[in-house]
Formats: C-alpha cells, sequence, structure tokens
C-alpha cells in the first residue's frame, strides 16, 4: 500500500464530529483533514474539547455522530438514522493500528524495563519474534537518546525520558500517524525541551502528526496547520506563521493574548 | 523428655490436617478468588449482582457457622462429603470471597491509562488483563494477601469442632489427659513458625516485585 500514497494523500479527515458526554455536549460538530506529512496543531482553553476531539480520532472515546476516515477508509459513519457506526471488528482493529499514541501521564508499563516496553505491543500484538524488532527498538532508543537505559524501569526515569520512550514505544509498532495528547503539560518546564526537541525531530521527518499543546512556540514552529478550539468548535484555523501574526477573531486573539 | 518428643510427634501430626487445609484453600482459593474479582467487575449486571450476593454472604456469616452448615445442614439434603471434603469445601468458599474484594480493589486501582495504553498499542482485552494489568495487581496484592493467608494458618484451628484432629484438638486432647499446658506451648510455636515462614516469603516476593517501584 505503501507505494501507492502520494505526498497528498489525506491520512485524516474527520466530519461533522458531534461528542457529548451526557448532557454535555463537548464537541459541536468538528470538521478537520490531515495529509500526509502534516503536524496539525490543536491549541485552545481547557475544557474546549480539544483533548476529547483526539481522543475520538484513535477509539479512546466514542462519537455520536459524524464521519472519521483513515487513511481513505471509514472508521465511523453516521447512518440515517444519526448515529455513528463503527467499521466491523477486523477493519476497526486495521485502521486503529494505523495510529500511535503519546499521553500527557506518559503510561508506561511500571513493571516492565524500557526495552520490554517497546517489544510489548511487536512481539505479542503483531507476532513478531524479538530478534526481528529489537535491533529497531534500539534504533528507536538511539534516536530519543535512551539508548544507555533499556534495562531500566520507567520509576527510575525522570518525567522527560519516560515520555521520550512513550514516544520510542508508540513508534515501534510504526504508526502512520502519530497523536500527542499534551505531550508535555505533566513536565516540569525544563524537561519539556527535550520531549520538544524529538517532536520536532519527527516532523522533521515527515511523520503524520496531530498534536494537542499548550506549548506555542512548538506550535508556530513545527506545526504545519493550527487549529484554535473553543467550546467544542473548531474557532479559527490556519498555517501557523498567519495564525499567530494575524489573528481575525476576538477569542483567538484573547486566548494568544493570555499564552504569550 | 521422652514425654515431651512423645507430644511433639503427635502434635507434628495433629499439624498434617492443618498444612493440608491450609495449602489446599490458598491453591483453590486463591484463583477462585480472582475469577470472583473479575465477574464482580464484569459488565454483565446478573454475574455481577450473583458474586456480590456470594460475597456479602461468605463475609456477613461467620466461619465457624460456615463450617458447621457445610458439615451438618448438607447431609440432611442429601449430600454428604467426607469431612476433609467438607472443611475444605467451607474453607474454601469463605477465603475466595476475601481474595476476590482484595483482586477487585487491586485491579481498580490499576490507572486507567494503562488500559488505554494497551488499547492504543492494539492489545485486546485478555492480553491487556494477562500481561498488563494483573502483574500490577499482583504486586499491589501482595501485603493484604499476605495478611489473609496467615489469618488462614490461624482459622485452620476452627475445623476442631468438627472433631477433625487438627493441631489445636490434638494439643487440647493431650492437655487434657495429662494435665499439663505444655502442648499449648507448642501448639503457639507450631502456630507461630508457620506463620513465621509466610511472612518471610511474603517479603521475598514482595522485594522482587516491588523491583520496579522505588
Amino acid at each position: 500500500m505503501a507505494n501507492t500514497i502520494t505526498k497528498d494523500e489525506v491520512m485524516l479527515r474527520m466530519h461533522d464530529i458531534h461528542k457529548s458526554f451526557g448532557a454535555l455536549e463537548v464537541l459541536k460538530g468538528i470538521d478537520l483533514e490531515v495529509r500526509r506529512g502534516e503536524v496539525l496543531a490543536i491549541i485552545g482553553p481547557s475544557g474546549s474539547g480539544k483533548s476529547t476531539l483526539l481522543r475520538c480520532i484513535n477509539k479512546l472515546e466514542t462519537i455520536n455522530s459524524g464521519s472519521i476516515e483513515i487513511e481513505g477508509e471509514f472508521l465511523a459513519v453516521t447512518k440515517e438514522n444519526g448515529q455513528a457506526e463503527y467499521a466491523e471488528s477486523k477493519k476497526e482493529r486495521q485502521l486503529l493500528g494505523c495510529m500511535g499514541m503519546v499521553f500527557q501521564q506518559f503510561n508506561l508499563f511500571p513493571h516492565m524495563t524500557v526495552m520490554e516496553n517497546l517489544l510489548e505491543a511487536p512481539m505479542h500484538v503483531k507476532g513478531l519474534k524479538r530478534e526481528e524488532i529489537e535491533p529497531y527498538a534500539k534504533e528507536l532508543l538511539a534516536k530519543v537518546g535512551l539508548s544507555d537505559r533499556a534495562d531500566y524501569y520507567p520509576s527510575q526515569l525522570s518525567g522527560g525520558q519516560q515520555q521520550r520512550v512513550a514516544i520510542a514505544r508508540a513508534l515501534c509498532m510504526k504508526p502512520d500517524i502519530m497523536l500527542f495528547d499534551e505531550p508535555t503539560s505533566a513536565l516540569d518546564p525544563e524537561l519539556t525541551g527535550e520531549v520538544l526537541k524529538t517532536m520536532r525531530e519527527l516532523a522533521e521527518e515527515h511523520m503524520t502528526m496531530v498534536v494537542v499543546t499548550h506549548e506555542m512556540a512548538f506550535a508556530r514552529e513545527a506545526a504545519s496547520q493550527v487549529i484554535f478550539m473553543a467550546g467544542g468548535n473548531i474557532v479559527e484555523q490556519g498555517e501557523p506563521e498567519a495564525f499567530f501574526a494575524n489573528p481575525k477573531e476576538e477569542r483567538t486573539k484573547a486566548f494568544l493574548k493570555n499564552m504569550l | 523428655m521422652d514425654k515431651l518428643l512423645d507430644t511433639f510427634l503427635l502434635m507434628l501430626e495433629g499439624s498434617e490436617i492443618t498444612l493440608e487445609i491450609f495449602f489446599v484453600t490458598l491453591i483453590i482459593a486463591l484463583p477462585l478468588g480472582m475469577l470472583a474479582a473479575l465477574g464482580r467487575l464484569s459488565s454483565l449486571k446478573p454475574l455481577s449482582r450473583l458474586v456480590e450476593f456470594y460475597i456479602w454472604l461468605m463475609r456477613g456469616t461467620p466461619l465457624m457457622l460456615q463450617l458447621l452448615f457445610v458439615y451438618f445442614a448438607l447431609p440432611m439434603v442429601g449430600v454428604r462429603l467426607p469431612d476433609i471434603a467438607a472443611a475444605l469445601l467451607a474453607f474454601t468458599l469463605n477465603y475466595a470471597a476475601y481474595f476476590a474484594e482484595i483482586f477487585r480493589a487491586g485491579i481498580q486501582s490499576v490507572p486507567k491509562g494503562q488500559y488505554e495504553a494497551a488499547k492504543t498499542l492494539g492489545m485486546s482485552y485478555p492480553q491487556t488483563m494477562r500481561r498488563i494489568i494483573l502483574p500490577q495487581v499482583f504486586r499491589m496484592v501482595l501485603p493484604p494477601v499476605s495478611n489473609e493467608t496467615i489469618n488462614l494458618v490461624k482459622d485452620t484451628s476452627l475445623v476442631y469442632i468438627l472433631a477433625m484432629n487438627d493441631l489445636l484438638r490434638v494439643a487440647r486432647t493431650i492437655v487434657q489427659r495429662e494435665f499439663d499446658m505444655t502442648p499449648f506451648l507448642i501448639a503457639a510455636v507450631f502456630y507461630l513458625a508457620m506463620t513465621f515462614v509466610l511472612t518471610w516469603g511474603f517479603k521475598k516476593l514482595e522485594a522482587y516485585y516491588g523491583k520496579y517501584d522505588n
């Protein structure tokens, strides 16, 4: 499949996404599109629905209505009765397998070493043999600058190191799209830099990324597209340069003024 | 001196029943408790309710009463079990209920993020439980399981009322016959020795599983 993909290929398309928690509507009809190699940064105040939107992409939250398309195939479509319906389980597993995720709280497996964290899914989900995947895992650890920490347990690492392991763990499944849910929000300020650096390098390698973040500098420099959300809607979106230099909407201006 | 040795040997024999009840109960009640915990947490409401009722019943009545019920009441409805089997049935049902609650608490204390991380890596629910959640649960439940296990050593003495010649009953018999309190002391030493070994073993286990959290 890889050789048929062009650079303009739409990797992720969401249309008219609605999501409620009980009576509270947190997503009120979201549309977005991410092409291969693009980095989409989603910013906005807390409670704006940006994390929920991200979690809808890989079905950590299910949508009420709308459609989600991953690499041209439907993960969810809305039926005539107005309810979203997900693809059958085999197709769903395949589409969800195209995506990797990095969480705010790292969520490394505490009872496994760094290397075991990386090898777990390739060996037990994909059924690869250790020798088939370990060289790649080592390569990834080198890339995130943690080759010397392969045999450490997560509790023996700093937050920044844990998050870099989490990125390597997700990459070890060779995803086409990487989702980041406020990856630096749980880190001390002096540790965010090392994680952002790793993410920048990924972006430079043209990994397709969707990043929910409060790091305006990252959004401005590494993103190819920025979405500002508030109250469950997309208020404004655009290329980072124009977006940050000349925001059009009052809410965007007010938000950016507070952040900078 | 010979008399003391005789007493000691008789009591060693008595501890056979004690140890048998202890080990068999443990071996059956631990996995049964795990199944009950998973059932209790199941999204199948009737199953969850049924397990909840079982736990309530077992924790809400004295183990002694449960022993008497299995031993004396079941034969009246035609279920006649050998002595040891009757005792084991009551013990395993009772202890599995306690273990179930310990395991349930352990499973629920694993952060939601662990399930989400496993899910985004493509792991199935059984895989997630077996490889990610339960190993963490084992580590967390070791202290309360250790507690229950030590209780079990002492609870085995309840079979006394079923006229089974366990450690305590042998001691009591000798005391009554000889008018000498030494067997009680020896019994205490036996129980202490068993709990000592258990405490030591659990300490080792905790150290082994604790290697990853400092």
